[in-house]
């Protein structure tokens, strides 16, 4: 698998090959997930990224409070990421690491501290305060995302030196 | 507050929990009403939010900025259902007995919703600005009526979504 620091749009076209995997899989009504733990979970964090890119270039563009939005919605699906990681989900296509078993209250903490996190920064835009979102918005890619991803994620080669928080992630691949 | 924070998030990851383990057994859930309805609300909150977003970006000519909006739709739409076990019915909540008394037309609604919004997702993706419009147009009757219409009591300042030609 080719891993590249992606903008957006690529993200998502991913975000369409597993859900289109997602739906061959799961037909079935009653269920909320899929049997695929590693397909489920990459597409919810996929959905956080974009979320996250979405509320940064809001952030660039100074639209604020439509923040909020991008915000909630990571709050929301932080809740969802501990049951997505069930014990001995760990395939040659996932980017786990075997900590998260051995360390799970600190991995399910991680979780929790991001839901947490997004809440502060959806609280801030929806306040409309340019200077307490930016704020929050700086501190966020190490704070909620980092927090998880450098003890109980193998980061993508290129990644690997990208963490510092800042910048929006407008990378054009060429 | 920050314990609300922590308790809201161990009732959620609980809820999430559970509704996987009642869709395993078939059985409900036995958190407490209220929390359930809230948890919906919130929910479906957010839906709406990013249904929002979606036409304003439709309005700004951003057509395909709305594919992250239109999977947040297909992603909590896969949930619905999971927040509606029987017996969560409070003063609160605008939810319509039918839900349980037509349970797999219910279903049957969510599931259009996470079906409608992936292809508004997968032509958002395609950069196809004119499909993305024509999806939006109708969305509301077709995604969101298709749930409201039957199984939900309209607010009383929004009607309920009238079919627009």
């Amino acid at each position: 698998m080719k891993l590249r620091h992606v903008k957006s749009s690529v993200v998502l076209g991913s975000l369409v090959a597993l859900a289109l995997a997602s739906s061959a899989t799961g037909q079935s009504t009653a269920k909320i997930w899929t049997s695929d733990a590693v397909a489920d979970r990459q597409r919810l964090m996929k959905l956080n990224g974009a979320s996250w890119a979405d509320a940064q270039a809001k952030l660039k563009a100074g639209n604020i409070e439509a923040i909020a939005v991008n915000a909630e919605t990571m709050a929301l699906t932080s809740t969802q990421i501990a049951a997505l990681f069930p014990e001995g989900s760990l395939t040659d296509k996932s980017k786990a690491k075997p900590e998260i078993w051995q360390k799970w209250a600190e991995f399910e903490a991680a979780a929790k501290n991001m839901g947490a996190q997004a809440e502060k920064l959806r609280d801030a835009a929806r306040s409309k305060d340019q200077a307490a979102t930016e704020a929050v918005a700086k501190e966020f890619g190490r704070q909620a995302c980092g927090t998880c991803h450098q003890p109980f994620r193998v980061p993508p080669p290129q990644q690997q030196q990208q963490q510092p928080p800042s910048p929006p992630q407008q990378l054009q691949p060429r | 507050m920050e314990l609300r924070h922590v308790r809201t998030g161990v009732i959620l990851g609980s809820l999430v929990a559970l509704a996987v383990v009642g869709c395993a057994t078939g059985t409900t859930t036995t958190t407490g009403a209220s929390d359930t309805v809230a948890n919906r609300q919130r929910l479906m909150k957010n839906v709406g939010a990013n249904w929002a977003e979606i036409q304003n970006k439709v309005k700004a000519g951003n057509a395909e900025a709305v594919a992250v909006n239109a999977e947040v739709l297909s992603l909590h739409a896969q949930r619905i259902t999971s927040y509606f076990p029987e017996g969560s019915l409070t003063d609160k909540s605008k939810a319509k007995p039918d839900i349980w008394q037509k349970w797999p037309e219910f279903q049957a609604a969510a599931k259009n919703l996470e079906n409608r919004a992936g292809t508004l997702r997968d032509q958002a993706v395609a950069k196809d600005a004119a499909a993305v419009t024509t999806t939006v147009g109708t969305f509301g009757r077709d995604a969101c009526g298709a749930c409201h219409t039957p199984f939900r009591v309209p607010p009383p300042q929004q009607q309920p979504a009238a079919p627009r030609s």
